[in-house]
C-alpha cells in the first residue's frame, strides 16, 4: 500500500522503507533513492536525498507538513486512508459549498429546509473588500448551514451542505 | 539615551502590525514611554508584548476598533500620553480626529488639521497645487464650461484619458490615442457614466503612457523649513496596492531627480507644510505631474532611512516637540541603493487571493544591509480581518543590482511556515529582467501576468518535499520501521 501526500492539489503516492543504510523512498512515477533527515535544533536540519544533502526548516501540524526549502515556503498535506475513507462516505449523498478564500460571512440567504436549484445564491461573502455570492453547487434541499452573518471563516471551509432531494 | 527635553514623556500609538512595532523602537531610543491600543485579535502581536502599556480597546470589528478615535483619545489620557502617533491607515489622515487629539491637549505627530484637509480633497489639492505653477496634468473639467469642453479637451492634444466626474475603479474611462476618436469616447464614456454612476459629466486629462509611480518624502517644521529626502519609485504595483518600493527610481536622470524633488519641496513649503509628508507623480516620458499628496508617515519610509541615514519617526516627533529641523537642504546626503519588498499574506498564484493560518516558525533574514520591519509573531494567527501586510523587508546597498540581489537573498531566508504569502512572488519579480532593467510602470503586473502565475515546479524540489514530508509523517515513517529491515531477514537466511 503507498501513502498519498498532497501537492498544491496534486496528490504524490510514494513508500518508504527501512534498508540497512538507513530510509529508502519510492515514489509512484519511478523515483527511488535513500533519504535522511539530519535534525540540528528543533524544526531545523539537513535533508540528505541520494547523497546530496541541503538545509531545511520544518512544523508538523496535524497532518500538514510545513517546508522552508531552497528558498520558498510549501505545506504538504498527509492523506490520512482512514479520514479519506470517512470524508468520501459522508459526502456521498451530500453536496457542500465551500469558501473558496477566506472571508466573513456578510449575509445567509437561504434557512434549513429550503430547497434551491443549482446556482442559486445561499450567501454573500466579503473577501478581498469584495462581495462574492455562494452558490449551491446543485440542486438540493438546504441540510446544514455551517456559518453566521459575521463569522470568519478559512479557505475551503464548508459553508453549507445540502443534501439531494428525493425529486 | 533618555532625553528630558520633549514637552512629553509618554507617546501612544494609534495603530498595530509593524509600523507600531517600529514606532515603539524608537520611543526606546528617545527614552519615551510607549503605549498602544489593541484589539482582541491583537492580543499576541509583537507590539502588545514590546510596548510599555497596552490598553484594549473594541468595536464591532477589529477595524472599527482602531478607527474610533473617541476611544483611542480616552486611552491616551488614562496612559497620561502627551503625544500621538497615528501611523499610516486607519486615522492617519483624518483632519476631525487630529483636531480632537489637540483639542485634548495632546501633541499630534503629523501635520496640521488644515494641511490634512487640504490635500485630503484631490480637487482642492490639484487647484492649490496648479495656483501654485505646479505641474499637473493638463485637464478640462466639463462643469466649469460645457460648451467648450470638448475644444478644450482636443487642445490638450493625445493621449488623453476620458473620465467620469463621478468614476472611480476605472469604470467608464477610456483612453483615445487618436483626436479623430474623441467624439465617440466622449459620447461611450458619458452613457457609462449615466449608467455606472447616474452623472454624465466628464473629465478629460492628459493620459501618461506607461506611467511610473515616484513619490518624494518631504519633511518641514513650525517654523516654516521644509526639506526633501529624495525620491521613492514605487511602480511595482497591483490594484493600487504597492509590492516592492526603491530609492533612486531607476527612471530619472539627475537633473529630472533634482527637479521631482524641489517641486515637491515646493509644494510642501506653499502648503506651510508640517512633519512629514510624501508628495505622490505620475511620471512618463520625461514629465511629471502632481498626482496627490499624503499627509503621514508612508509603509515604504524605511527605504529612505536606508540611504539617508534617518530615523524619520524620530524626526517626526521632534517636530511635534516643537524643535527646529536640525538640517538644512545641502545636508542631506543619500548613499547607496535601497529596495522593500512588502510581504502579504495572499497568493499570486491564486489570483492574489488572502490566505490565513498560524505562524508556526518565524525566523527572519539577517546581515548587513538587511532590515526586517515585522508585524508577525510566532504563535500569533493571521485572519482577513486586517490589511494583508506582515511584514517588510528592506535592503541597503552600494548599487542597485547589489541591492536586488541582497532583496532576493533576503527574502529567500525569511521562514515564516503556517500562512501562505507572497514570498515567491517577490522573489521572481526581483529575478524578473523588466525589474533589473528598470523598465517597469505600474501597469506591468497586469501585463506580464506569468510573474504573478510562476512556473511550474522542478521534480528535483518535488523529490525533496515529498522525502521529508515522508520523514515526518509518524504513519508513514511507523510503517516503515514496522516492516524488518532487510538486512535482518538476510542475515537469518545466511545463518
Amino acid at each position: 500500500m503507498h501513502h498519498r501526500f498532497d501537492l498544491d492539489g496534486e496528490i504524490n503516492e510514494l513508500w518508504l522503507s527501512r534498508g540497512p543504510a538507513g530510509y529508502h523512498l519510492q515514489i509512484a512515477d519511478g523515483w527511488s533513492g535513500s533519504v535522511a533527515l539530519i535534525e540540528e535544533r528543533a524544526g531545523h536540519g539537513r535533508l540528505v536525498v541520494d547523497g546530496k544533502s541541503e538545509q531545511v526548516a520544518y512544523v508538523v501540524d496535524g497532518d500538514v507538513v510545513h517546508i522552508h526549502c531552497r528558498g520558498r515556503a510549501y505545506a504538504v498535506r498527509y492523506v490520512d486512508p482512514l479520514l479519506a475513507l470517512a470524508s468520501a462516505s459522508d459526502e456521498a449523498g451530500h453536496n457542500v459549498a465551500r469558501a473558496p478564500m477566506p472571508g466573513v460571512v456578510v449575509s445567509v440567504k437561504v434557512t434549513l429546509g429550503d430547497t434551491v436549484a443549482a446556482g442559486a445564491v445561499l450567501m454573500v461573502i466579503e473577501s478581498m473588500k469584495l462581495e462574492t455570492p455562494i452558490r449551491a453547487p446543485q440542486d438540493g434541499v438546504i441540510e446544514r448551514i455551517h456559518v453566521r452573518d459575521g463569522e470568519s471563516f478559512d479557505r475551503d471551509a464548508v459553508l453549507a451542505t445540502l443534501s439531494q432531494g428525493n425529486g | 539615551m533618555a532625553d528630558s527635553s520633549f514637552p512629553f514623556d509618554c507617546v501612544l500609538i494609534a495603530n498595530r502590525g509593524e509600523i507600531a512595532v517600529r514606532i515603539i523602537g524608537t520611543l526606546r531610543k528617545l527614552g519615551l514611554r510607549s503605549v498602544v491600543v489593541y484589539h482582541e485579535v491583537d492580543a499576541r502581536a509583537p507590539a502588545v508584548a514590546l510596548a510599555d502599556q497596552a490598553i484594549a480597546i473594541s468595536g464591532r470589528t477589529p477595524v472599527a476598533a482602531y478607527l474610533d478615535g473617541e476611544q483611542i483619545i480616552a486611552a491616551a489620557r488614562s496612559a497620561g500620553a502627551g503625544a500621538l502617533h497615528p501611523g499610516y491607515g486607519f486615522l492617519s489622515e483624518n483632519a476631525a480626529f487630529a483636531r480632537s487629539v489637540e483639542a485634548a491637549g495632546i501633541a499630534f505627530i503629523g501635520p496640521s488639521a488644515d494641511a490634512i484637509e487640504l490635500m485630503g480633497d484631490k480637487i482642492r489639492a490639484r487647484n492649490f497645487v496648479a495656483r501654485n505653477e505646479f505641474p499637473v496634468a493638463p485637464s478640462a473639467i466639463e462643469e466649469e464650461d460645457p460648451a467648450t469642453f470638448v475644444e478644450r479637451a482636443r487642445a490638450i492634444g493625445a493621449p488623453l484619458l476620458v473620465k467620469p466626474s463621478a468614476g472611480g475603479g476605472g469604470k467608464g474611462m477610456r483612453i483615445v490615442r487618436d483626436l479623430s476618436g474623441l467624439d465617440d469616447a466622449v459620447a461611450q464614456a458619458r452613457s457609462e457614466g449615466q449608467r455606472y454612476f447616474g452623472d454624465g459629466r466628464l473629465y478629460i486629462e492628459r493620459f501618461v503612457e506607461q506611467p511610473r509611480h515616484i513619490e518624494v518624502q518631504v519633511l518641514g517644521d513650525a517654523f516654516g523649513n521644509v526639506v526633501h529626502l529624495f525620491e521613492r519609485e514605487c511602480s511595482v504595483q497591483r490594484r493600487f496596492q504597492k509590492i516592492i518600493e526603491e530609492t533612486p527610481s531607476p527612471a530619472l536622470s539627475a537633473q529630472t531627480r533634482q527637479k521631482i524633488c524641489e517641486t515637491a519641496a515646493g509644494i510642501a513649503r506653499a502648503a506651510g507644510y508640517r512633519n512629514a509628508g510624501t508628495v505622490e507623480f505620475i511620471y512618463g516620458r520625461g514629465e511629471f505631474y502632481f498626482l496627490e499628496m499624503n499627509t503621514r508617515l508612508q509603509v515604504e519610509h524605511p527605504v529612505t532611512e536606508m540611504i539617508t541615514g534617518l530615523d524619520l519617526v524620530a524626526e517626526q516627533i521632534a517636530v511635534a516637540a516643537g524643535r527646529r529641523l536640525p538640517f538644512a537642504q545641502g545636508d542631506v546626503r543619500a548613499h547607496g541603493h535601497a529596495i522593500e519588498a512588502r510581504l502579504y499574506a495572499e497568493a499570486p498564484e491564486r489570483n492574489f487571493s488572502p490566505t490565513t493560518g498560524k505562524v508556526l516558525a518565524l525566523r527572519y533574514p539577517q546581515g548587513e544591509g538587511v532590515r526586517v520591519d515585522s508585524g508577525i509573531a510566532q504563535g500569533q494567527t493571521i485572519t482577513t480581518a486586517f490589511d494583508p501586510m506582515l511584514a517588510k523587508i528592506v535592503v541597503h546597498a552600494t548599487t542597485r543590482d547589489e541591492a536586488i540581489a541582497r532583496a532576493r537573498r533576503a527574502i529567500e531566508e525569511f521562514v515564516l511556515l503556517g500562512c501562505e504569502t507572497n514570498a515567491a512572488f517577490l522573489a521572481r519579480i526581483l529575478g524578473d529582467q523588466g525589474f533589473k532593467a528598470g523598465e517597469v510602470h505600474t501597469g506591468y503586473l497586469d501585463e506580464n501576468p506569468g510573474i504573478a502565475r510562476g512556473g511550474s515546479r522542478d521534480t528535483d524540489a518535488e523529490t525533496r518535499l515529498l522525502a521529508l514530508a515522508a520523514l515526518l509523517t509518524r504513519p508513514v515513517r511507523d510503517a516503515a520501521d514496522a516492516v524488518p529491515p532487510l538486512h535482518a531477514s538476510l542475515g537469518s537466511w545466511r545463518n
